[in-house]
């Protein structure tokens, strides 16, 4: 599964992810990795509570790693354009940039 | 194939240090240039329990290693000691990884705690350690108070990581970042003191324990 197709599944079946800003970063954003590593920014509470619900059925078969922060922590951390992260939006519309990966 | 292994497979493809093939089912077979070979299990589950690791023990013969490819995977200490009283490894897809290499991969524990397990156990003043589970210990004191304390090996532990070990595992007093170069965000703190708990460094824990 490419990337791409990752992303468009994640938006797909994860309804709340328009209440929060997400993002794949590492190396499946390359090729081959061992997990796939996925932000989320944004409120925490039930929204956040009903989004790991929706992530965790999203992972049944998928070795997601998903790191969940708070807008003031991706602010201090930097960690959007430290990481070199994508939107999901962005990679979900994009398609073919980025090389395939095995599922 | 199951999905765990064709992730395993591709990554170790990847890598190249080790060759892998497919056993069956949950099996695969690692082979490293003047290494033993490793028999290893990938499981996805998401909590390893003793019955867990009684099953692959039992069931798989020549078990080297039992591996919890979800990064998110829980050990309970049953299941470590079980495994470790019988000469199997355990730990991470990474853990495997650098045991194949190493060539120790039937005595391995998860590398992300080792170090941590060990500080904890090497040290004067703790005289008992009760391991619940991976990240999990209760420590006792030679003066006979206990300590409840939960690992967040992240980088940068925010306060879900916090809120989350409290919710998972259930209270503890004081969350430890074992990442040496990790930095607890204040968010994090935060979140530990509004659920009684201290976020903290080894130095800072060492500290701690050594004035009661």
């Amino acid at each position: 599964m490419m990337a791409s197709e990752i992303a468009d599944h994640l938006m797909g079946t994860c309804a709340s992810l328009k209440h929060f800003d997400a993002y794949m970063f590492g190396s499946t954003l390359h090729g081959v990795g061992q997990d796939i590593d996925i932000l989320i920014v944004g409120p925490g509470g039930d929204l956040l509570a009903q989004l790991k619900k929706e992530i965790h059925c999203a992972g049944e078969s998928l070795p997601l790693h998903t790191l969940y922060m708070q807008p003031s922590e991706e602010r201090h951390t930097q960690f959007v354009a430290r990481e070199k992260c994508i939107p999901l939006a962005q990679l979900a519309s994009s398609g073919s940039w980025l090389s395939r990966t095995e599922t | 194939m199951n999905w765990q292994v064709r992730y395993a497979l591709a990554s170790f493809a990847k890598d190249g240090a080790s060759t892998a093939e497919h056993v069956g089912g949950d099996l695969i077979k690692i082979m490293t240039r003047d290494r033993p070979d490793v028999l290893a299990a990938i499981t996805t589950a998401e909590t390893i329990d003793q019955a867990t690791a009684t099953h692959y023990r039992e069931q798989v013969e020549g078990l080297d290693f039992l591996c919890g490819y979800r990064t998110q995977c829980i050990w309970e200490g049953g299941a470590i000691q079980y495994l470790e009283e019988n000469h199997v490894g355990w730990g991470s897809f990474g853990t495997l990884g650098s045991a194949a290499l190493k060539g120790d991969a039937n005595s391995a524990p998860h590398k992300v705690y080792k170090f941590s397990d060990r500080l904890l156990r090497q040290y004067g003043r703790i005289a008992k350690v009760d391991r619940e589970f991976d990240r999990i210990h209760r420590v006792t004191l030679h003066g006979g108070a206990t300590f409840r304390i939960g690992m967040i090996a992240d980088y940068e532990p925010t306060a879900d990581e916090v809120r989350s070990l409290w919710a998972r595992f259930g209270p503890v007093d004081i969350v430890w970042n074992i990442n040496p170069n990790g930095t607890p965000q204040p968010e994090a703190a935060k979140a530990g003191r509004e659920l009684g708990c201290e976020v903290m460094k080894w130095d800072e824990l060492k500290d701690r324990l050594s004035k009661i």
